[in-house]
């Protein structure tokens, strides 16, 4: 499944029409090379030429495809057609010229055993020609010697008047590729490909996973005997073709490369996504969903995304052929030098689509003016966790999260949990928090398949929950005692809304008699508006529970939340006459540029 | 009829891919060699072959993510054998000194029904009537005995069996929705990839694995003969 998807991944890029997007043929891997020789169809030197720019202080050169080179150890193999200059030249940069003269040979010996064919392509010949007239005495004098004699570059050769490299010359890719001469390698069936072909023994590395060596890991290797099976050594274990190790490590390293718009970082978890159809919707607004879009980039990009996919699901997109082709989700972790499977979803656009609406139609609940519409999964995550970071988000929640939402299931109940301690530890309801429990609530309820009403985006008045009742009756009593005390330090919220939310009894007889002493200081019609609001209220309560579960503390914050935004509301339609901004999709006011957002718990970047 | 159908269900199961076995990966269901090593912990004779027809899927491929305490070291044969010659050395290994952690992606809440007909070993054929080891299976997994406890694909995940007959039985599929059901091939077969078959033990020293494009149709994965399988 997964290594199949990736190489069906790879087929499909390696075919991709615009030279750009396409990855790199089989054999071929992208490295960088420090010098360009330059010769003439003769094998004269036309020049000696240094690729790449200076970025900061340090030299980096260009990267360019050349074929894949042999795993080095400290013995002495040469690349084809390109290589360190001790192995091009034969120059001596370490003070050992008798293994530098061993390498040079070497590196002639791979280009004389090329199969005649190849030989005798103008590219091959004139190399050998330029060998052939080698002299190192003279490129001495060159102005770039003292460089390439001090820093050993790799190079390779490149003929007058070409665009391409001599190794990328069309008669050298049509030729098969050399196979490695290890005795341990078997033919057999390639689990992949299901065709006979040479099992890898090592795969090539996998590069980009965060928190992985830097140099790369792998997922298919067996790095201790505990791991074989049946006496079988390293890829014996699992026959993978030479072909198809090549192409799934191809594949994956392209989606997770640093500039790569189909990888996100989802809590410890490296997560790549594709699809199988190109310039697909869902690839951009997954990748909003997920993560943030990066601090200086338009914010409005990644609610135009989630809009797309909206508007893709309306106009059917997804109902016919297109909705059978499928989305992949795979999320990487590293894990002792090796990188594991964290979590792997391959699913029909027709079912992953209309999961994705679900979760932005579950989290949508009316906010201020800066709170955004379509809040992405780290943002929700950091809401949850103390102090706003994202370094105290639990490790594994990011990735159960994102599994509920393409399956469609209830979220974790850790969630709920944080949601609901976080909201009394500081005593607040925000956006993100509110729109969490909405969420959770509302999956609950429909996977439990209970009459409870599901919540809606606002105030529901029509709502009976005792936990949802009693979270308005608290905002509204806090709204009185507000008017009637402006401007005071610590409202009963700061003091009650713990009790208030885990045990109602307790303190609600209290407040309720706090508030007819705030009533008394309010004038006579603002006090008969507030109490009509207060039996309003408590009428669909028949009594103060002793205490509220999670979900109903959960009930109760919603409760707050949806009564305090209620008054803002009204306010706001009072005073500017405005509608209330509705998050609620098809309900929105036309997209309008806004300075960046804030995130909450993390500062907001400053530009000088 | 020598064939029989088990209804086996557990909490969990680890098939592991051969490629994804360092960092556990499941296979989406059963293969059948773990199947018929479910057959197998209830009846199996030197003189008897088991081999799976079909699998049915009953219940929606669920997964879980984990991390287990593993042992990363396997006894060196070469020190022991020179530990008994001298009397003296280390026999074993200590598991907390050879400790490895392994993240798997595991299934969850499975359920299966496995289709698999009882042979007899052409060389054993004349000794050993097909009767015999027919009723001694019936009777054994009628009763729920076993040699060992049946398990999906890793002993730690125990499986619970019953006989069953699927012609009086038919599956019960009720509370599958209808993404689970196109998860698992109703209407549209659904292509698996290549799984593992079995493997060739005729050379004990170095077994030969075998695979097959394995591909659930309606709820079911029907396994080709071992001949038909990719060598």
């Amino acid at each position: 499944m997964i290594l199949q998807a990736l190489d069906n991944y790879y087929r499909r890029r390696a075919a991709h029409p615009e030279p750009a997007r396409r990855l790199p043929a089989v054999g071929l891997v992208e490295q960088p090379i420090g010098y360009l020789i330059e010769i003439d169809p003769a094998g004269r030197l036309v020049q000696l030429q240094k690729t790449g720019e200076m970025r900061g202080k340090k030299h980096e050169p260009s990267r360019f495809l050349v074929p894949r080179g042999v795993k080095k150890t400290s013995g002495v193999a040469a690349n084809l057609l390109w290589d360190s200059a001790e192995y091009v030249l034969g120059v001596d940069t370490r003070g050992k010229p008798e293994r530098v003269a061993e390498q040079h040979a070497a590196f002639r010996a791979k280009l004389a055993a090329l199969p005649e064919a190849v030989a005798s392509d103008t590219g091959i010949r004139a190399v050998q020609a330029f060998f052939d007239r080698l002299d190192l005495a003279a490129l001495a004098q060159l102005p770039q010697w003292a460089d390439i004699a001090d820093t050993n570059p790799t190079m390779t050769f490149r003929l007058l008047g070409d665009d391409a490299l001599v190794c990328q010359r069309p008669a050298l890719q049509a030729a098969p590729e050399p196979t490695d001469d290890d005795a341990t390698l078997e033919a057999a069936i390639c689990l992949v490909r299901g065709q006979p072909d040479t099992v890898a023994r090592l795969h090539p590395a996998i590069k980009g996973v965060w928190g992985a060596q830097t140099s790369g890991a792998n997922i298919v290797s067996f790095n201790l005997d505990a791991f074989n099976s049946y006496g079988k050594t390293q890829g014996n274990n699992a026959p993978i073709g030479e072909t198809a190790a090549q192409t799934y490590t191809t594949a994956l390293n392209a989606l997770l490369a640093r500039d790569s718009t189909n990888r996100v970082q989802v809590g410890d978890a490296s997560t790549v996504f594709w699809a199988d159809v190109d310039d697909e919707p869902m690839e951009a607004g997954l990748a909003f969903l997920l993560g943030e879009p990066a601090k200086d980039d338009d914010p409005d990009r990644g609610i135009a995304a989630v809009q797309a996919i909206f508007k893709a699901i309306e106009s059917g997109r997804y109902q016919h052929e297109a909705g059978s082709r499928r989305f992949h989700v795979l999320a990487l972790a590293p894990n002792a030098a090796r990188i594991a499977i964290r979590d792997y979803h391959d699913l029909p656009l027709a079912e992953l689509a209309p999961r994705i609406k679900r979760h932005f139609d579950d989290l949508a609940i009316q906010g201020g003016p800066n709170d955004p519409p379509h809040p992405s999964l780290f943002r929700l995550l950091a809401a949850l966790a103390a102090q706003g970071k994202a370094d105290n988000i639990p490790p594994r929640l990011g990735g159960e999260v994102l599994r509920s939402v393409l399956d469609g299931r209830p979220y974790p109940a850790q969630l709920i949990n944080l949601a609901v301690l976080r909201c009394r530890a500081e005593r607040k309801v925000t956006y993100a928090r509110a729109a969490m429990i909405k969420a959770w609530l509302n999956r609950d309820v429909r996977a439990k398949h209970t009459e409870e009403k599901e919540f809606q985006v606002m105030l529901d008045t029509s709502n009976n929950h005792p936990g949802y009742r009693l979270g308005r009756l608290f905002a509204a009593l806090e709204k009185i005692q507000e008017e009637a005390q402006p401007g005071i330090n610590a409202t009963i919220r700061e003091r009650f809304y713990g009790a208030a939310s885990s045990t109602p009894a307790t303190v609600f007889a209290t407040l309720l008699r706090l508030s007819n002493h705030h009533l008394a200081k309010l004038k006579p019609g603002r006090k008969v508006n507030l109490e009509r609001l207060l039996g309003e209220i408590s009428g669909g309560l028949a009594d103060f529970p002793a205490h509220l579960s999670l979900p109903d503390q959960g009930r109760f914050a919603l409760g707050y939340y949806h009564q305090r935004q209620d008054f803002f509301t009204k306010r706001s339609a009072d005073t500017d006459n405005t509608a209330p901004r509705s998050n609620e999709h098809g309900h929105r006011p036309p997209l309008r540029l806004r300075p960046p957002v804030r995130c909450e718990g993390r500062q907001p970047q400053r530009r000088p | 009829m020598n064939r029989f159908c088990l209804e086996v269900s557990g909490d969990f199961a680890c098939f592991t891919r051969p490629e994804m076995k360092v960092e556990r990966v499941s296979y989406d269901l059963i293969t059948p060699s773990a199947a018929r090593n479910v057959f197998q912990a209830i009846l199996w004779k030197p003189e008897i072959d088991w081999r799976i027809h079909r699998i049915e899927v009953l219940k929606p491929i669920r997964w879980i993510n984990l991390r287990r305490n593993e042992v990363g070291k396997t006894v060196p044969a070469g020190a022991v054998a020179s530990a008994m010659k001298q009397g003296r050395g280390a026999l074993g290994l200590y598991i907390e000194e050879e400790r490895q952690q392994r993240a798997g992606l595991f299934l969850r809440d499975v359920g299966y029904r496995l289709h698999a007909e009882l042979t007899v070993k052409p060389e054993a054929r004349a000794a050993n009537p097909l009767a015999k080891y027919r009723e001694m299976f019936a009777r054994r997994a009628e009763r729920g005995q076993c040699v060992n406890q049946p398990y999906l694909g890793c002993r730690e995940f125990a499986a619970s069996f019953r006989l069953v007959d699927p012609l009086s039985e038919p599956a019960d599929r009720q509370d599958l929705s209808e993404a689970d059901r196109a998860e698992l091939g109703f209407g549209k077969p659904r292509d698996l990839g290549y799984m593992l078959h079995d493997l060739d033990f005729s050379d004990p020293a170095d077994p030969q694995p075998r695979f097959f494009r394995a591909e659930l149709h309606d709820g079911a994965m029907a396994v080709p003969d071992w001949q038909e399988a990719l060598a």
